[in-house]
């Protein structure tokens, strides 16, 4: 019988979920010993081509990480899904956004100006941003379009599981790949890593105590962190409470607090917002100026509540007043 | 500009705010019919996700109404929502979203006039503000 | 997937009051083409008679799942309407009021207008309602004990009231016998009555009260449980005599050793056996171990061998016991602000100036001067300064008014002139607290029989100083004031060890250190959680007659709501937490107000006590990962209903 076909694929990505799998070290001799990878472009020369040749939902299952924020992307998400029976987003930027979803607060205008124009080490004197069609020598080109907006992968197709984490560690990866193939999967739709906050696992949580009462935001930058003592308690905003377990705590045991990469448990419809939530009810200060005071010290709430879920967020992308 | 009406959503805490709302009925006090009440026990169970959720929904303004501090029937919680809907605001200015949209007050169960002044206030602020398109995403650009 | 949920709309017209202002009709006829609307009923008053008649001949026989009532405020009938359901056997969970008079016919000019608010609130009713979730009544067996912390005269009064209605009580206080601190005092003000007469009754009714068991020379050393279930651990520490000793005080004579006495405050001695005052409650003696030879260095045994009844035992120890209660009465008193802190008193640096409680001890006649007031070298003293809110009403002393020192601060001349009608007495005061026809008369009655008030604008620039073997007593746009004996009337703080037992009952403290109150005036006998009451000073400064009826009241509350053979009644809307979702992080333990929740270390989660939960709900605003839900404004329920205002 044939082997599986399963596919590893990158949108708006920075490489590291392509690095997660090739992280299973030996066992990714298993699973490219069960599989047949038919695109990973990252690491094998398959086309799309290849892939458009092929029958409707015969691939097992798509692994596609990225955000999405060009007509490439989408366009090969799209395809990717009529092709495949199982389409599972992997990673942060393909669950909720990710990085580059944080873009979502500004615009493609602001993107483009600063990329190309703007920053430090740029020289781009002639002024020349990408355009979508350009004319060089009797020949036309064309680059996709970049999207004023990033999307999360869900919003352009039907997904059926997601694996957090920016990257997805060994353990779930695993666990996900080994789920597919032995058709021992939950039900569609399920986040293939526990419905429990990371506090469950983490090691500091005993030395939270019964009365956490922030007086003074600290910031990694500026402080010294006890490693022992949990962050909340220090005063450092850790997205702990608010994010999915399963990573296995790779920050914390570098001492360095969750920034909630992994996600919103089940029950919570906006992972930023629920940790303002519990916020409001930890910091101290019993009128406005005194609880303006501790709030000052939060110098980016959306890239501290929203690092990774922008565009999961209920508020959406940067909204400018405009009439309906 | 003028001729749009702001739908605004406004949580109540039962004790307070719910009860000056009552009050402002008893006196026959008018209040655009745009403004419509959800009741809580406490402004301290005000979940920023409401909040949002109202936006995403169709909301131009939300309210979040509770007892003055000092008078909240389970001591702290509006102090709780004070500290919540702050560092909202300041998270909504973020997303291009107009902190004036959302409004934080005290009503205590005698302020009926209160009630009828800060409604009529917010359905004026929202109606010079305009419509919250908060769809999150710029639907022509997915096809 | 169980079948979809059958509504029934019930319209009222509220006689005009709806009916004028909103269109029913159409409104009616709106709601039929909603899905799962069974059935819509219009009546012109619900709430009447006819009305609830009508409402539960409507729902008999059919099977509605959910009830939505357009009408008046649900803080008007919700219950009604709860109840009617209840007969046809709908949860009270499943009826939702849509509030369109106070909120919408009686506030809403334009019918048009109104009618469209009207259809949005039952639409926001029907979608919360597909939410609900069963609530119930529930009950919890209570222990009907009570625990009295304090032997003062207000722990004492709630004492003999709850033993009256046949409770068990205990009382426990950290000294050897009960009697507080107005135990100290011989005469109390206005009315010049003889404390010791006044309290001996009380204190003989208390060692005999049979419901009343006397724990002292003990303290408190655990609280667990909660209201109505609590479980206190107490350390009896060691007296090394034992319960059958009478006092007769024959060991006294024999005792070597003599040390200062604190019950005289330093200004009198005691042996080293001893008992608080004659009359103590209970009569045994108790030894101080630090100072009585046999401990020291083995070398006494005097006690032992002249003691009638074999009452002495140096054998004896610490004893730690548990009891059951249902609720805790802190009836711990309060502790005099120390006069040390302000130099420019000149106390504790210059001879002869006393305060308020060094003066009463030292007229008392079972004090250390046998109630004769001297000066240290012995000698009457001819005039005295007595200086109102020493070291209160100032940021850096005590901020407040103690509300009662001026009373005894006019006393004090009073009880001097009784001595010596010829002493001069000078009061110093800034304003004088004394209200009521009693105390005013009692300032009259001792300006006009000698007393000279002086007022004076700023008591905080008050110094005292030595001026050729007398005392000056000076102060801001003051002639001074020469004397030789000075009182200063000082403020009350919170006992000793407040803080501590604060944390144990996990209670708040106010900014001052004084237990705080549920409400300063719906509750001020209240503790911030249930089933802890707060008796006399313990809740802040205030005078006899108010600590005993507070004492009273604190007790008369948690009898009123134990009572042997009945349940009590919990809050049905409380929180709870799901524990496979609850990752133990305890966020909700730091923001319930109540201390409800508790963390299971082994488990790693937090749970709910229904029993103390008031249902605020912030617990589960707070949880960031979900786990904690308020019941009945579930987040499934608000976002459902945000869903019905803009779909209608």
């Amino acid at each position: 019988m044939d082997k599986p076909k399963v596919v590893f694929y990158w949108c708006a990505s920075c490489g590291g979920c392509e690095e997660a799998v090739v992280d299973l070290e030996e066992a990714i001799l298993d699973v490219t010993a069960a599989v047949d990878i038919v695109l990973w472009p990252v690491a094998l020369d398959f086309k799309y081509q290849d892939v458009e040749a092929m029958d409707d939902g015969s691939i097992a299952v798509s692994f596609i990480n990225g955000a999405i924020r060009t007509e490439e992307q989408e366009h090969v998400a799209r395809l990717l899904r009529k092709k495949s029976g199982l389409v599972v987003a992997f990673g942060s930027c393909a669950v909720s956004g990710g990085i580059p979803a944080l873009a979502n607060l500004t615009s493609r205008e602001a993107v483009f100006e600063r990329s190309y124009l703007t920053s430090p080490s740029t020289d781009n004197t002639e002024g020349i941003t990408p355009v979508t069609r350009s004319d060089v020598d009797g020949h036309t080109i064309s680059l996709p379009r970049f999207y004023d907006t990033v999307f999360k992968l869900d919003d352009v197709v039907d997904v059926d599981y997601y694996l957090p984490g920016c990257a997805p560690v060994p353990d779930l990866i695993i666990g996900a790949v080994k789920a597919v193939l032995e058709n021992n999967l939950p039900e569609k739709g399920s986040v293939l890593a526990p419905n429990r906050s990371l506090c469950s696992s983490c090691d500091r949580n005993e030395s939270k105590p019964e009365d956490v009462c922030i007086s003074e935001i600290r910031r990694v930058v500026d402080t010294k962190i006890d490693p022992d003592i949990c962050f909340l308690a220090q005063g450092v905003i850790c997205m702990g409470p608010a994010t999915r377990d399963g990573c296995g705590q790779a920050c914390i045991k570098g001492n360095m607090p969750c920034t909630g990469c992994f996600g919103p448990t089940d029950n919570c419809e906006d992972q930023g917002a629920k940790m303002i939530a519990a916020m409001g009810g930890i910091m101290e200060g019993n009128d406005e100026q005194s609880i303006r005071r501790v709030l000052d010290g939060i110098v980016d709430p959306a890239g501290t509540f929203y690092r990774y879920g922008m565009s999961a967020s209920l508020a959406g992308s940067m909204r400018r007043e405009k009439q309906k | 500009m003028s001729d749009f009406d702001p739908r605004i959503i406004a949580f109540v805490c039962n004790w307070c705010s719910y009860a000056g709302a009552d009050k402002a009925g008893g006196e026959r006090l008018d209040y655009p019919a745009n403004v419509k009440l959800i009741r809580v026990m406490c402004s301290g169970r005000v979940d920023p996700q409401f909040v949002l959720s109202a936006f995403r929904q169709g909301a131009d303004g939300v309210m979040v109404l509770g007892c003055h501090p000092g008078d909240c029937h389970y001591r702290s919680g509006n102090v709780k929502a004070m500290k919540r809907m702050m560092l909202l605001e300041m998270l909504l200015r973020q997303f291009g979203i107009d902190a004036e949209r959302l409004k934080l007050d005290w009503v205590a169960a005698g302020e009926s006039e209160k009630f009828q002044r800060i409604t009529k206030q917010m359905v004026e602020k929202v109606r010079e503000l305009g419509p919250l398109s908060l769809d999150g995403y710029v639907k022509s650009e997915v096809a | 997937m169980s079948r979809p949920k059958k509504s029934a709309v019930f319209l009222c017209k509220c006689g005009p009051n709806i009916a004028d202002f909103v269109d029913l009709e159409e409104v009616a006829g709106w709601a039929e083409k909603i899905d799962g609307v069974e059935m819509i009923e219009t009546h012109n008053l619900f709430c009447s008679p006819d009305g609830m008649n009508a409402f539960r001949e409507m729902l008999k026989g059919k099977s509605i799942d959910n009830v939505i009532v357009a009408a008046c405020s649900p803080k008007m009938h919700e219950k009604t309407f709860q109840n009617l359901a209840g007969e046809t056997g709908i949860n009270m969970s499943r009826v939702q009021i849509a509030n369109i008079r106070e909120h919408c016919a009686w506030v809403t000019k334009d019918k048009t207008e109104a009618t469209t608010k009207a259809r949005a609130l039952i639409s926001a009713a029907l979608c919360r309602a597909e939410h609900a979730e069963e609530l119930e009544h529930r009950t919890m067996k209570v222990n009907t004990d009570i625990l009295i912390i304090g032997g003062g005269v207000s722990g004492m009064e709630a004492a003999l009231t709850a033993a009256q209605a046949g409770r068990k009580v205990y009382i426990v206080d950290r000294e050897v016998s009960l009697g507080g601190t107005v135990i100290k005092t011989e005469e109390v003000a206005p009315n010049m009555e003889c404390s010791p007469c006044m309290l001996a009754p009380r204190l003989s009714l208390v060692k005999d009260n049979p419901d009343i068991e006397v724990i002292t020379n003990a303290e408190v050393t655990d609280i667990l449980g909660f209201y109505g279930n609590f479980t206190a651990k107490i350390r009896k520490k060691a007296r090394y005599v034992k319960d059958n000793c009478i006092g007769c005080e024959v060991c006294f004579a024999v005792c070597p050793v003599e040390i200062d006495s604190p019950f005289h405050l330093g200004m009198g001695k005691w042996k080293a056996v001893h008992t608080l005052f004659p009359g103590s409650v209970p009569a045994a003696a108790v030894i101080d171990r630090d100072a009585c030879r046999h401990f020291v260095d083995q070398s006494c045994d005097e006690c032992r061998k002249v003691c009638p009844f074999e009452s002495i035992d140096f054998e004896q120890k610490d004893e730690d016991v548990e009891i059951s209660v249902g609720a805790i009465v802190v009836a711990t008193g309060f502790d005099q602000d120390d006069m040390s802190a302000y130099p420019r008193l000149g106390y504790g640096r210059i001879d002869n100036v006393f305060t308020l409680s060094e003066f009463e001890r030292m007229a008392s006649s079972n004090g250390p001067c046998s109630g004769e007031v001297r000066l240290k070298n012995g000698e009457k003293p001819g005039a005295v300064a007595v200086v109102h809110c020493a070291g209160s009403l100032m940021d850096d002393g005590i901020p407040y008014c103690s509300g009662i020192c001026c009373l005894s601060a006019v006393k004090t001349g009073v009880l001097m002139r009784a001595q010596n009608p010829d002493v001069k007495v000078y009061n110093i005061h800034n304003d004088l607290v004394l209200d009521g026809p009693d105390r005013s008369r009692f300032f009259s009655k001792a300006k006009k029989e000698g007393t000279v008030f002086i007022k004076c604008r700023d008591t905080g620039t008050v110094s005292v100083s030595e001026n050729n073997g007398r005392i000056s007593v000076t102060a801001d746009g003051l002639e001074p004031v020469d004397v030789d004996m000075v009182v200063l009337a000082n403020g009350m703080r919170p006992s000793v060890g407040t803080r501590e037992l604060a944390e144990m009952l996990n209670v708040e403290v106010d900014q001052d250190g004084f237990f705080k109150a549920d409400h300063d005036m719906l509750n001020s006998t209240g503790a911030s959680v249930d089933g802890i009451h707060l008796a006399g000073c313990a809740a802040g400064p205030c005078d006899i007659a108010t600590s005993i009826t507070r004492g009273r009241a604190a007790v008369g509350d948690a009898i009123s709501r134990l009572m042997p053979g009945r349940e009590i009644e919990l809050e049905i809307m409380t929180a709870c937490i799901d524990s496979e979702v609850c990752a133990g992080c305890k966020l909700c333990i730091s923001v319930c107000p109540y201390k409800a929740i508790t963390y299971d270390s082994e488990k790693q989660v937090c749970s709910v006590n229904e029993a103390i939960c008031h249902g605020c709900g912030t617990c589960a605003a707070t949880c960031a990962s979900g786990a904690a839900r308020a019941k009945h404004f579930t987040d499934e329920q608000i976002y459902a209903e945000i869903r019905g205002l803009f779909v209608s």
